[in-house]
């Protein structure tokens, strides 16, 4: 939807130039395009220089200080830019600079940090990761092990970190690791900037079920961090990671990739025809069996459709809590796998064998693959209704008040420390 | 309801609540269950009083609303009717009101309208036949014609209120398609059979037609040509019942909530176990998915939008299953208290069952949705 009418005089101007320099300038967006593999080279490049483009014509970082390259402009004028970049194919490789780390360094990096990697990360220049989940643990993010010690001037960091999208492409990654053990667990934690091509960085592609390989492991062996390499306080990392994860969720709520944004949607309900072909090339478009699990499919998209819309405006209006973006992540995951279940149903057989040659069984694979568990898991969603938005008591916990160093982990965690 | 409601919907919502909260609390029920009785006629009149049925009724004929205006007003009413399970017949009422005021012509108008918006008089609307499809499709009745007059043969199923009404408004089916009539309910040949329910703030008929005869100035519309019109209505009927199962499941919702929070066992209360947590926020999760299909449906009929027809079935797919569903568990986590007569959660239950059985089926509107897909 064009908000056009609404412009001020100088919103006016910006929307004018941001037209102008983007025509011709910028690559078209094609909208059958799939999301994006952190793993292709080819387009981590392609991306860097449309960024680089935004940024030459004075469009990168909107809603940043002037003082780090930004443009120093409010939301609205962000808005704009979307408006105006919509047959465009924005960049999608820098969702984590842009999403996370951007924000945390804004909110409690020093003016060193801020200067040395904003306007860079404005250019296009460096690839961002997020260095969290640990191969001991995800859900339970403030039990890492990765240790962090101080040595002479330097920070020396030990461990391994998992789940990096992007992360052999990566320039810099954003790092929690364990500074005092002997603190409970909430309370001993920094936040790092890692160079990853630093000497003693080890990055290894994990394949998945399926086949893709975008997620990273990360071994760190005596990597030395400068002593300014800190975000935020030593032992305040708990802190920035509030930011982290809820700049993290509301960017997941929004679309992480913005240059992976449909055109704005027209405001009906949309079937899913590809239902409707499955029916008919199996001959099943009279089977009652059959237009029952279609119908309920059509249903439960158009469901998810409208709860999305309804909590977005719902939260952006104030009629609903802020908390209610969780019910849409919920859903989504609950929608996805129900999904599969009825596409299973619907095709038999034909779901989960093709003869040589054809493409995969795509729908048995769905079915194999479709989980939520990256991005907090259905379990870790629950429990941010309930106790968030239902206000239900929170889960008793035995390692709040304990110091770190006497709490169980898993044994072969144990084994390896 | 929709999270962009007007501050005249907003004060229509609180008003409903307060009257109803005052005159018609989910203890009423209770009362008239316990004389075997099923609804309160005053109470019926002073909430038609408050324009209930008026947002159906164009202000020639006593309402206030043209057309399709008041449909998200009547969903609100709609929603606030389920939080305390109301037993009057503002479904029916509501529906049959919206038909003539639609396709009635002016002597019917005249003669109806102004007595369903004062609820002086109640009228049915006799759609489907008995079978699995009841609610969802017209069937059961067949018209002929006899010289100038129609004759109608067949049985109508599970019509809301046929019992108490004074009107019928009935859809038939001939060579030429559908037509629609509205007669006396004491017109010869016609045969009321009240049923027992599982819902006991609700009154359901089978209504048997044996060879009655009516004049053509009953016709509702042109014979054979009601198709449209008949639509228009299923459409309002299925949205007004999507959003009171939302008002149902929201209010049971709400109290289980409190209960899980103050029942205690094992030294903590229930509502901290993850067993019972976890679904509880599925439960409000799929309510979100349900109030976003209810006031999609409702907004979508009264914009007279392309997809009204589809977002009814989709509504009625999510409302449905999750109604029962959601209700079913939070009788379960009340424990043993839930499974006695004394408890209202019963009352809850038994409207979202039925709502969900009547109307179409979540399945019957899942096919539904095939045929309107093109499928």
């Amino acid at each position: 939807m064009n908000t056009e009418h609404l412009d001020t005089d100088e919103q006016r101007a910006f929307r004018l130039k941001a037209r102008e320099w983007m025509a011709g300038r910028m690559p078209p967006r094609d909208p059958q395009e799939e999301p994006c593999d952190l793993g292709d080279g080819d387009q981590i490049a392609k991306d860097r220089r449309s960024q680089r483009i935004l940024w030459d014509g004075g469009l990168a970082g909107i809603t940043v200080p002037a003082a780090y390259g930004g443009q120093g402009l409010d939301k609205r004028f962000e808005d704009i830019f979307l408006e105006e970049a919509e047959p465009y194919r924005l960049p999608w490789v820098f969702g984590n600079a842009f999403n996370i780390v951007l924000p945390d360094l804004l909110a409690h990096g020093s003016e060193h940090l801020k200067t040395l990697y904003i306007p860079a990360m404005l250019r296009g220049e460096h690839m961002w990761c997020q260095l969290l989940s640990e191969p001991s643990g995800g859900s339970d993010l403030f039990g890492l092990l990765t240790r962090a010690e101080k040595r002479g001037d330097k920070w020396v960091i030990n461990g391994s970190k998992v789940w990096t999208s992007g992360g052999h492409f990566c320039d810099y990654g954003i790092c929690l690791a364990r500074t005092d053990p002997a603190v409970p667990k909430h309370q001993g934690l920094t936040m790092f900037i890692v160079d990853m091509r630093a000497p003693g960085v080890t990055i290894n592609p994990i394949q998945l079920v399926r086949g893709g390989s975008h997620f990273c492991q990360e071994f760190f062996d005596d990597v030395e961090i400068p002593e300014d390499h800190v975000v935020g306080e030593v032992n305040g990392g708990w802190t920035v990671a509030q930011t982290h994860l809820a700049q993290e969720r509301i960017s997941m709520a929004r679309g992480w990739h913005i240059g992976l944004r449909t055109p704005a949607k027209a405001e009906t309900i949309e079937v899913q025809t590809s239902y409707l072909d499955t029916a008919r090339q199996l001959g099943l478009e009279k089977d009652r069996h059959a237009r029952v699990l279609i119908g309920e499919a059509i249903a439960i998209d158009a469901v998810y459709a409208m709860t999305t819309a309804r909590v977005g405006k719902g939260i952006r209006s104030g009629a609903l809590p802020p908390t209610s973006g969780a019910l849409s992540s919920l859903m989504a995951a609950n929608t996805a796998v129900r999904r599969t279940a009825l596409l299973s149903e619907l095709v038999g057989p034909a779901g989960v064998a093709v003869l040589p040659g054809e493409e995969e069984p795509v729908i048995g694979m769905d079915r194999v693959c479709t989980h939520r568990i990256g991005g907090g898991t259905t379990e870790m969603q629950r429990n941010i209704i309930s106790e968030r938005h239902l206000e239900l008591p929170r889960e008793p916990s035995l390692d709040r008040n304990l110091p770190f160093n006497q709490l169980k982990h898993n044994s072969s965690a144990m084994a390896k420390s | 309801m929709d999270v962009g409601l007007t501050e005249d919907q907003i004060a229509l919502q609180e008003t409903t609540r307060r009257f109803l909260e005052e005159q018609s609390p989910i203890g009423a029920l209770r009362r008239l269950a316990d004389k075997d009785e099923s609804f309160d006629p005053a109470v019926w009149r002073q909430g038609a009083e408050l324009g209930w049925v008026g947002l159906f009724v164009p202000e020639d004929h006593g309402g206030f609303s043209e057309g399709f205006q008041g449909v998200v007003d009547a969903a609100i009413v709609a929603e606030e009717l389920g939080r305390v399970v109301f037993s009057g017949p503002f479904h029916a009422v509501a529906t049959v009101a919206f038909a003539v005021a639609q396709a009635g012509s002016d002597a019917q108008k005249a003669a109806l309208l102004p007595a369903l918006v004062s609820g002086d008089a109640i009228a049915a609307w006799c759609l489907s036949g008995t079978g699995a499809q009841s609610g969802v499709e017209p069937g059961g009745l067949a018209v002929t014609t006899r010289g100038d007059d129609h004759v109608i043969d067949g049985i109508a199923g599970y019509v809301q209120d046929a019992a108490i009404a004074q009107h019928l408004l009935v859809t038939a089916r001939s060579d030429a398609g559908l037509s629609q009539f509205l007669i006396p309910t004491d017109t010869p040949g016609v045969t009321i059979l009240p049923l027992e329910l599982v819902d006991l703030g609700r009154r359901l008929a089978h209504v048997r037609f044996e060879d009655v005869v009516i004049g053509a100035e009953a016709l509702v519309g042109e014979a054979g040509a009601a198709a449209a019109q008949v639509e228009r209505q299923l459409q309002v009927a299925v949205a007004l019942q999507c959003a009171e199962t939302v008002g149902v499941v929201d209010r049971a919702l709400e109290f289980t909530l409190d209960y899980v929070k103050q029942r205690y066992a094992f030294g903590r209360p229930i509502g901290g176990f993850q067993a019972l947590k976890h679904r509880l926020a599925d439960h409000v999760t799929q309510l979100e998915g349900a109030k976003a299909a209810a006031a999609y449906a409702a907004k979508a009929i009264q914009d007279e939008s392309p997809d009204a027809a589809i977002a009814v079935s989709v509504a009625k797919s999510q409302c449905g299953k999750w109604g029962t569903e959601i209700v079913r568990d939070c009788l379960h986590m009340h424990g043993g208290i839930g499974m006695t007569w004394e408890h209202d959660i019963h009352f809850y239950l038994r409207r979202a069952v039925s709502n969900e059985a009547l109307w179409g089926t979540p399945a019957a509107h899942h096919e539904r949705l095939c045929a309107l897909a093109g499928l």
